[in-house]
């Protein structure tokens, strides 16, 4: 048996035309981020990311810094440096979302984001929503795109609408949210020991493509998998976040940049953290036409790499064309 | 796109209907609004006099969304020469009329986008939205003012949309 020689190419410059941007739920309980081996799936399809990376489409404004400090021991006369030091380690990643969704606008706000719960009628004006109309319970045979339900509380829900599915408010403390950890509460006093508090934050949230006698059918799966019977429905009708907040987002990220000689350049942050606050930028389409981006900046937190035990804050590994030499 | 470029036109003609119900025109020996698809009715050496032509020209997609974004533009080119009553002094008149008109078809900026192709239409899921006119100057020639406004529609590209 023999193959055909190659001839490859001296190593060419990559030249790419945008980023993809895919985040994963960090399990900040267990302080256990989502790990990507590009070993395993460097090579994925950008339109269907390995599980449980969220796919949020072509960014813009990819921006990485390092503002990892160094130090250096000098000795003799004249003075003449000997040795370097990392003294700290540090870095920043800021990108533009061009898609406004649940997962982006938390992002890019970087606290609680708050589900905008439909009102009750009556309810005390609230800049993140007033006390939401009461939630209607799961019945058996739930997936993550069926909610089963009883008809009269099926009924309630057009399709077309947004809802959101978690558990009530039970005097927790601590990261709440199913799937995503999503807030983090202090003591039921200060959420008002509210049951829907949860629901209110959650990332368990959904359009309905279809209300049925039997359920709602989900134009998109839940983020925390298939319900419990302990979880509960409310309709939505939009987002909000806030300027402020106790809390940080914490996500995985991985941004993708593919050659168009077939390389690829993969960029794996296990935890970031927003550190910036809402803003957005304006891209003209044709004055006074404007296409709104969501600004985010993050700060990248270390992990331990399991093969020489250092801690870093991301990993750029780097799929060579297969017309090349290395 | 096709889906489109149906909706800005019928979005248009059903202004204008409203807009100026005596603005029509007898084509094919059918009588309706005075607005019309150049590349949908048969070549013609002269333009339509008092009437509205869609011409269909540049076109762009923005591929780096979850859904394409078309982007295409439309030259909206009308003419005049007046009224036989007025001997045609009142073209310049008639003009700024069709300029005005213009501007109320346009708005509001963005329509259900429709798929035509079915009896009944029906509505699709996403608007097609467009920009605000740019008039372009007044050609005359001999007795004929004309103009040109140019439009960009955009659209996104639905899925199973051709």
């Amino acid at each position: 048996m023999s193959t055909q020689p190659t001839m490859p190419l001296p190593a060419l410059p990559p030249m790419g035309r945008s980023v993809r941007a895919y985040f994963a739920p960090v399990d900040r309980v267990r302080r256990l981020p989502t790990l990507f081996d590009p070993s395993l799936n460097g090579r994925f399809a950008t339109n269907t990311p390995p599980t449980p990376w969220v796919d949020l489409g072509w960014i813009e404004d990819f921006t990485r810094r390092s503002t990892s400090k160094y130090g250096e021991l000098v000795t003799g006369s004249p003075a003449t440096t000997q040795f370097q030091v990392r003294e700290t380690v540090d870095a920043t990643v800021s990108v533009r979302f061009k898609a406004w969704s649940k997962l982006s606008m938390a992002l890019a706000a970087g606290s609680q984001h708050m589900n905008l719960i439909v009102s009750a009628a009556g309810g005390t004006a609230n800049g993140s929503g007033s006390k939401g109309v009461a939630p209607v319970s799961l019945a058996a045979g739930s997936t993550t795109t069926f909610l089963a339900m009883a008809a009269s509380n099926a009924a309630q829900f057009a399709a077309g609408s947004l809802l959101t599915v978690d558990v009530d408010y039970t005097g927790q403390t601590g990261f709440v949210g199913s799937g995503v950890c999503a807030a983090y509460v202090s003591s039921a006093a200060a959420v008002n020991n509210d049951p829907d508090y949860i629901r209110r934050v959650s990332f368990n949230v959904a359009r309905i493509a279809s209300s049925t006698p039997t359920g709602l059918q989900l134009a998109q799966p839940l983020i925390a998998g298939a319900p419990t019977a302990t979880m509960r429905v409310q309709p939505i009708s939009g987002f909000v976040d806030r300027e402020g907040g106790s809390f940080f987002q914490e996500w995985s990220a991985l941004f993708v940049i593919d050659g168009e000689q077939g390389e690829r350049i993969l960029f794996h942050y296990p935890r970031l953290q927003s550190m910036g606050g809402a803003a957005e930028a304006a891209t003209v389409l044709l004055s006074p036409l404007e296409r709104i981006a969501l600004s985010a900046t993050f700060r990248a937190l270390p992990v331990t790499d399991a093969n020489d035990g250092e801690q870093v804050l991301c990993f750029r590994t780097f799929l060579p064309s297969p017309a090349t030499l290395i | 796109m096709q889906n489109a470029k149906d909706t800005f036109y019928i979005a248009l003609r059903s202004r204008l209907a409203s807009v100026n119900p005596a603005r029509t025109m007898t084509l094919r020996a059918v009588a309706r609004p005075g607005i019309l698809v150049s590349e949908a009715e048969a070549p013609a050496a002269q333009p339509q006099l008092d009437a509205f032509a869609l011409s269909w020209t540049g076109m762009q997609a923005d591929l780096q969304l979850a859904a394409i974004l078309a982007q295409m533009t439309c030259e909206i080119q009308y003419s005049t020469v007046g009224t036989q009553a007025n001997a045609g002094l009142d073209r310049g008149r008639a003009l700024e009329e069709m300029d005005y008109e213009v501007l109320h078809l346009l708005y509001p900026y963005s329509a259900q986008k429709m798929n035509y192709t079915v009896n009944p239409a029906t509505a699709m899921e996403t608007m097609v939205f467009w920009s605000e006119p740019e008039f372009g100057p007044v050609v005359t020639l001999r007795d004929r003012l004309s103009r040109t406004a140019k439009v960009t529609v955009f659209a996104f590209q639905e899925q199973g949309e051709q």
